[in-house]
């Protein structure tokens, strides 16, 4: 950048040498006594080159158009450029380093740490843990997500990769699908965004028992280690407000860039779509993590948003003091309740 | 790099194969090369012949939404819109016109177009035109067959004509009419009996006519587009090309480049051409005169005017210099705010940068001064020395298409075609060669009774009395019978070609148009006038097609006269007007005798008048402004040949086939039959050419002596004239005395002397239907119509020397007492009250409560009332709303922001319109400029559902003129667009 | 091989949008679509320049580097074109474009961006030349024919140049000389990476 510009520089200079001479020309042959009270809107032409070398970052060279489209009236945007540069270099990389960088750490966590375990075992009795409605918001958000990553990613990273397998013809019209995929989930995931915002934010608030797990280092490098937690432990949180931040953040930005003609100029554009795809690509590393542990990375937890219930030993493994609370009031409630499962009963 | 290319689908390497073939030798060779910058139009001289390359011929398989394998014809004819005369070659399939390519080959655009002439193809696909006759019954359009609507028509002028008389039909017709379509509708009024017959001229550059005719002779641009390129200084005054004529700009910026030229644009607005000037004079709006006059005071003062020609060639300069001294530097500033020493600066390139040119255009002339104020202009041209030569003259660029045509063709209630007056003397002329009775002709026209104490008229001379003008209809609709000086108001009104927006005080037409017994409007579209009027019945809308719907030829601005041939079939149920003329004067019952000599061809409703024929008859009794020699044979000729035409001087080398020596498209005066093969006259009034190579001098036609003082050149002649010094005008009598009777033939002699009887010495260049007159003059090198003095003083007009007079309306109530408008006086039969209005203005301090000067003018986009242009939907997208400019410190006044709705109002009728503002420092501080395209909203309400179904243009919009006001020139009734007041508010 | 570039001299342009209906139709290009347009910079004041624009083909094309999908190419004459059948209509062209080339008619229950449309240089698409396959997506192909683009063929004052760079480079610096003015050969910077040098 910064030698393109002591290049463009230099050429502004030989050109701005060139127009000097030309004015001390035309100064020679206007008699200094009347300039004063000329007009000449010849030689007091605009130049591209002063508007260049006065234009602001990401700033554009403008000026008015007879059509409504007001977006015309932009005449030269050399922040095309730089954006074109971020997208093809920075993030590309951001990307890139996102998604393979978390899918090494798993692994490697995997292999190092391999699934963790009920420690003390499957108990045999199944506590409810998430109900119908909190598990359809999540399969409805998790559902939609997927799917955006994966149109999401394609589009970044889908001309590197599927076009040299599937030629241009197939990834074209995949990919178009893809852009309705994406257009149209988008909101099935913002209902979704909202539905778990209302359910889950007041087990989502940060506590005292968040420190203390997150000292613990959430129990995940060690076996045997379970430090206290609520219904959700700090990692969830940070998985919870990840997802409500990142998500709310993809939100609008994707509805700025989904109705183009309602959002700014082209450099409002260029912002949100940057800021998309970087938190777009951030959430996504975060949501290898969280479907890693959420699966095979654990055992019991697929069955929180599976069927909805867990083995009551992994909720006291994991989520002590909720299990204990959900025991008791599950409990309570389930006595009076006909059809009710029977009360999860301690393993000692 | 990504430069790369791609071969997926069908597509492959050998269908590209071909591509680089072409494209590669395009621009890699030298041969190349020159086609190349031919085709960029870039090269000139020499390169149009070493183009012989045509690449045309290269399009073998064709695009564009062509059908694949079928042959594409190619027809050539010229744009519709402005007079710059811009070739436009169709490209046609199956009779649908497909595609538009550049015309290389044209001198005059070369290939290029503005926005309008490079969106003409859409006019024949127009799904918004006029598409079968329609008629209003009770309040509804409602479609009828041509039969009957002509019928319909006819005997409702039957009616009125009996009753009424008929000066009651006015017939106002058109610009975009070919010059036979304007031959014929004129001869159409003077065979129904009327000199009420009109069109866009009267308001576009009819002062300009009177004023430049008055003062040497012929009412015309005297040079051409192309001469400016030899100009070294050009004042454009009262005119903005770059919009109006966007491609007469290519010549004045090539002139401008190539010359090193000064471009000095003297405007109230800084407009598109100014922007391209090297000198820009803001004026206040009205004040032409003391500018002009405060450059004069400075040429004066310093000696730097033309003594030699003013001597030879100039009568009355002194009277000028009387006036001149009164505008001294100080009072020029305190009248136009013009700085002295900047109209000094200016005075002194116009007067010594020679050659210069001065460019105007309805800045000028939509005035209550516009004749005066042209004639102002003239006087700089002529104490200057510049006019009659390369690079100078008065380069006046007319409005419409045909609008020079249609003028030369008489369509004007003061002359018969070619500028017979209507003297006993013109009307004998034409009736001999329409091979009429005179008396048939004179019992056509109504008696007047006396009236308001003013003496009537008999049958002759009414015959003989200029009619009702198209910037006054409406007045002779609506005024007390007493004061409209004709047997009776005007009860009926045939529009042809005509917008309803285009003249001023529009509330009062709507209510003109509202109480005419008969409206018809024959158009390719409603236009304004079948929406303006709250009108029920007795309306008729006649479908007519354009001119590329049908063939004939037109008269662009620089009096070259262009050939156009019938692209396609008239589309839907739309006739052309040679035929609809011919149907109305069949029905009225003298079709006999009108076509007399004309021949008839099967048109696409039955027999219609042939164009050529009619030119042939036009050729046969033009002499006057030598539209004689223009026989259809030369003109479809030169638009073959229209590659052998220099592009500066507009000749064809001797050599050339066809065409040779000819200038192009045959500019008026083309002297003689077309056997003699005069070249046309390229410059006017120019002594440094032979006239049988277009030369001339100023006309003598204004006598030959005024109180004791010639009025004829001294030791000045055309190149090579046997008469070296001034003479008038020839007839077979002065042919005698200089013994070149001799010379004439037999054929010729008999003729002149049948013609002529007892009075054969009488017989004129301009009568003698032989053409004998001016062959033997062009023998002898002598002009034919004389060479005489142009008069810097005209005895004959209101003002003799143009003086100062303020707007009626105008924000300088101070200088109203020292520079008032005329007095009140009649004028085409009907009362001027100009001086009345001003007064009263200033009793009633219209001035505070209008303190904003509103002027008006075009966009590039739209032409005239913006019907046509406003129906097309390539141009329409560009411009979509109605606007008005107004400063930023008026706007900030009155809280208005860019784009906000505003109410522009008028002084007169609590006139008012809704429309956004457009925040600029285009218009000075005061002044607010509105464009003049826009109908289909009367103030503030939507006409779009008065329309007939599917004719209403894409856009719509405020007139300009519902808040223009009152004020007309005293010559020729031109009305005043250019300076009225108004008051701007937020809406 | 023609290196083909278009070359707005402002100080012959005077907004006249000739370029804009041409190209209007010699393409049929449908209402809300401008695959050319005119800017006027300082509308109205003394060194007002109106610029004709569209798509510059540049060298290294932004628009193609961002293409998610690829549909990008350069002709022989460095020309860019693009295939519709290939355009998703992402929008990401149009974030690149300096120009503002790129357009997109509005498809949808969003109002959102169909397939991109941009000037072609006269120069079609992936398609077989001058067939009506072609026209109906791209429009004409004129440089197939021989022809350079419309918009510059018919410009009024002769203020848009189209053809090789080098040729209208050395026009516009002929013409630069001769008056002794010239405001830029504006958007060659930012497209090609070079100025017309005088």
């Amino acid at each position: 950048m910064l030698r393109a510009s002591l290049t463009s520089f230099a050429k502004g200079a030989r050109t701005a040498l060139a127009a000097f001479a030309l004015l001390g020309l035309a100064a020679v042959l206007v008699p200094s006594d009347v300039r004063a009270q000329s007009i000449n809107p010849t030689a007091s032409a605009v130049t591209e080159e002063q508007l260049l070398q006065a234009l602001q970052p990401g700033g554009e060279i403008a000026g008015r158009v007879s059509i409504p489209d007001q977006k015309a009236t932009g005449l030269i945007k050399p922040g095309g450029q730089d954006w074109r540069a971020f997208h093809q270099g920075t993030m590309l990389w951001i990307t890139a380093i996102a998604l393979l960088g978390m899918l090494a750490i798993v692994v490697a966590f995997y292999a190092v740490r391999g699934k963790i375990t009920i420690d003390s075992g499957m108990s045999g009795l199944k506590i409810l843990r998430f109900n119908s409605f909190e598990r359809f918001v999540h399969w409805l958000t998790a559902g939609s997500f997927l799917i955006l990553a994966l149109t999401g990613l394609n589009l970044v990273l889908g001309r590197y990769v599927l076009i040299p397998l599937f030629g241009p013809e197939a990834f074209a019209a995949a990919t178009q699908w893809g852009k309705y995929a994406h257009n149209y989930l988008a909101w099935p995931f913002m209902a979704g965004l909202v539905f778990m915002l209302a359910v889950w934010i007041k087990d989502n608030i940060p506590d005292r028992t968040d420190v203390a797990w997150l000292k613990a280092g959430g129990g995940l490098l060690k076996k045997g280690v379970h430090p206290d937690a609520k219904k959700f432990n700090a990692g969830q949180k940070g998985i919870f407000w990840s997802v409500i931040l990142g998500g709310a953040a993809l939100s609008v930005t994707g509805v700025l860039l989904l109705f183009p003609y309602l959002a700014g100029g082209y450099a409002d554009w260029q912002l949100v779509q940057i800021i998309h795809g970087i938190v777009a690509a951030v959430l996504v590393a975060i949501m290898v993590g969280h479907i890693y542990i959420g699966s095979v990375g654990m055992q019991g937890a697929f069955d929180a948003m599976g069927s909805g219930e867990v083995d009551f030993n992994w909720a006291k493994e994991h989520h002590s003091l909720w299990a204990e609370e959900a025991r008791r009031k599950q409990g309570g409630a389930s006595a009076g309740t006909p059809g009710a499962r029977p009360a999860p009963q301690p393993a000692e | 790099m990504l430069v790369k290319r791609k071969t997926h689908g069908t597509s492959g390497e050998a269908r590209r194969a071909r591509h680089p073939a072409i494209v590669a030798g395009l621009v890699n060779q030298a041969i190349d090369r020159r086609t190349f910058l031919r085709r960029s139009g870039l090269a000139v001289g020499g390169l149009a012949a070493a183009g012989s390359l045509s690449l045309g011929a290269v399009r073998q398989a064709e695009a564009g939404p062509m059908a694949e394998g079928v042959a594409v014809e190619t027809r050539k004819n010229i744009c519709t819109h402005c007079s710059v005369g811009c070739t436009v070659i169709a490209e046609v399939q199956n009779g649908v016109w497909v595609g538009q390519e550049p015309a290389w080959e044209s001198p005059i655009n070369r290939g290029t177009h503005c926005a309008k002439g490079a969106s003409v193809r859409e006019l024949v696909h127009g799904d918004r035109r006029l598409k079968y006759p329609m008629k209003l019954v009770g309040g509804q359009w409602q479609r009828t067959s041509w039969e009957e609507a002509l019928t319909e028509i006819s005997a409702k002028l039957g009616t009125i004509r009996e009753q009424s008389g008929a000066d009651s039909v006015f017939w106002l017709g058109s610009a975009k009419f070919s010059n036979e379509g304007a031959y014929l509708y004129r001869k159409l009024a003077a065979f129904w009996g009327t000199n009420s017959v009109d069109h866009q001229a009267r308001i576009c550059h009819s002062t300009t006519v009177a004023g430049v005719a008055n003062t040497w002779g012929y009412g015309a641009q005297t040079n051409s587009y192309n001469d400016i390129r030899n100009s070294k200084t050009m004042i454009i005054m009262g005119g903005n090309p770059a919009e109006a004529h966007p491609v007469s700009l290519q010549h004045v910026l090539s002139g401008k480049e190539l010359n090193q030229a000064n471009m000095i644009v003297v405007d109230p607005r800084f407009t598109r051409t100014a922007a391209h000037a090297t000198e820009y004079v803001r004026i206040r709006p009205g004040t032409d005169i003391p500018v002009i006059w405060g450059m004069m005071w400075h040429i004066f003062e310093n000696g730097w005017e033309d003594k030699d020609f003013i001597a030879s060639r100039v009568y009355g300069m002194d009277e000028v210099r009387k006036e001149v001294a009164k505008w001294t530097p100080e009072e020029v500033e305190r009248v136009s705010g013009v700085p002295g020493e900047q109209l000094k600066r200016v005075a002194e390139m116009f007067a010594t940068q020679k050659p210069s040119t001065l460019i105007w255009c309805m800045g000028a002339t939509q005035k209550t001064v516009g004749t005066a104020n042209v004639r102002a202009y003239c006087n700089l041209l002529l104490a200057t020395g510049n006019v009659g030569s390369e690079g100078t003259g008065a380069n006046i660029f007319r409005g419409h298409c045909n609008v020079q045509g249609a003028t030369d063709l008489g369509l004007d209630v003061t002359s018969l075609p070619l500028y017979y007056g209507l003297a006993e003397g013109g009307w004998r002329h034409w009736a001999r060669v329409w091979e009429v009775e005179y008396d048939w002709l004179q019992a056509r026209f109504d008696e007047v009774p006396a009236k308001g104490g003013r003496e009537g008229r008999d049958r002759k001379a009414n015959m003989e009395t200029p009619g009702i003008t198209t910037t006054r209809w409406f007045d002779a609709v609506m005024l007390d019978p007493e004061q409209v000086d004709q047997r009776d108001n005007i009860k009926a009104m045939m529009v042809f070609g005509h917008g309803g927006n285009t003249v001023t005080r529009m509330p009062e037409v709507a209510e003109g148009l509202k109480r005419l017994d008969l409206l018809v409007v024959a158009d390719p579209h409603p236009t304004t006038f079948a929406v303006l009027g709250e009108r029920t019945e007795n309306t008729y809308l006649l479908p007519i097609c354009t001119q590329f719907e049908c063939s004939g030829s037109r008269t662009a601005s620089n009096r070259s006269i262009q050939w156009g041939d019938k692209v396609v079939e008239p589309i839907f149920e739309s006739a052309n007007d040679y035929w609809v003329i011919y149907q109305l004067a069949e029905k009225l019952g003298f079709a006999d005798r009108m076509f007399k000599n004309i021949e008839m061809v099967e048109g696409k409703f039955g027999p219609e008048p042939q164009p050529e024929s009619v030119l042939s008859e036009i050729n046969r009794g033009g002499w006057s402004t030598g539209y004689c020699g223009q026989s259809p044979e030369r003109l479809k000729a030169h638009m073959a040949n229209q590659g052998a035409f220099d592009l500066v001087t507009l000749r064809a080398p001797r050599d050339a086939a066809d065409v040779g020596g000819d200038y192009y498209g045959l500019p008026w005066p083309c002297w003689g039959t077309p056997e003699i093969r005069h070249p046309g006259t390229h410059i006017l009034y120019n002594t440094n050419l032979h006239v049988k190579d277009g030369g001339g001098s100023f006309r003598a036609r204004f006598g030959v002596e005024r109180e004791g003082v010639t009025l004829l050149a001294e030791g000045s002649a055309p190149m090579g004239s046997e008469l070296t010094d001034g003479h008038p005008e020839f007839t077979y009598g002065v042919l005698k005395q200089l013994g070149w009777d001799a010379d004439l033939t037999q054929a010729e002699r008999t003729r002149i002397e049948t013609q002529g009887g007892a009075n054969a010495d009488a017989v004129s260049w301009s009568t003698d239907l032989s053409g004998g007159i001016q062959r033997v003059c062009l023998e002898h090198g002598a002009i034919p119509f004389g060479n005489g003095k142009a008069r810097a003083m005209a005895w004959n007009l209101p003002d003799p020397v143009p003086v100062h007079r303020e707007p009626i309306y105008t924000p300088r109530t101070d200088l109203v007492a020292q520079y008032p408008t005329r007095d009140d006086f009649r004028q085409q039969r009907v009362p001027n009250i100009g001086h009345t209005v001003q007064k009263t203005a200033i009793e009633k301090s219209i001035a505070r409560d209008f303190p904003i000067i509103l002027t008006s003018g075009r966009l590039v986009e739209y032409e005239g009332g913006g019907e046509e242009t406003r129906s097309n939907k390539w141009l329409a997208e560009l411009q979509q709303d109605m606007f008005v400019e107004i400063n930023p410190a008026d706007a900030a006044a009155r809280g208005i922001g860019e784009g906000q709705l505003v109410w522009v109002t008028g002084p007169e009728s609590g006139a008012k319109t809704r429309v956004k503002a457009l925040v600029t420092e285009r218009v000075g501080r005061g002044v607010a400029f509105m464009p003049f395209h826009f109908a289909g909203w009367f103030q503030g309400v939507d006409q779009r559902a008065k329309y007939p179904q599917g004719t209403d243009p894409i856009v719509l919009g405020e007139s300009v003129n519902t808040v223009t006001t009152y004020g007309y020139d005293p010559v020729t009734g031109m009305q005043e667009t250019k300076v009225t007041l108004c008051q701007i508010a937020a809406a | 091989m023609a290196r083909m570039k278009f070359l707005c001299d402002a100080d012959r342009c005077i907004e006249c949008n000739a370029c804009v209906t041409a190209c209007k139709n010699e393409h049929e290009v449908p209402w809300g679509i401008n695959r050319r347009r005119v800017v006027t910079i300082n509308d109205g004041t003394p060194g007002e320049r109106s610029i004709s624009m569209a798509c510059m083909h540049c060298t290294d094309a932004p628009c193609a580097a961002v293409c998610p999908v690829d549909c990008f190419y350069t002709t022989v004459d460095a020309v860019v074109l693009h295939s519709k059948d290939l355009c998703i209509g992402c929008g990401y062209c149009f974030y690149a474009c300096p120009f503002g080339a790129p357009q997109y008619p509005r498809v949808g229950n969003f109002g959102s961006r169909g397939k991109m449309d941009k000037c072609t240089y006269c120069a079609g698409g992936p398609e077989a030349d001058v067939t009506m396959a072609e026209y109906e997506k791209y429009g004409a192909n004129r440089l197939a024919e021989g022809k350079l683009p419309i918009c510059a063929e018919m410009c009024s004052t002769k203020a848009l140049l189209a053809g090789d760079g080098e040729i209208i480079a050395e026009i516009y610096r002929e013409r630069v000389v001769t008056r002794g003015y010239g405001s830029g050969a504006w958007g060659w910077q930012t497209a090609y990476k070079e100025t017309v040098a005088i």
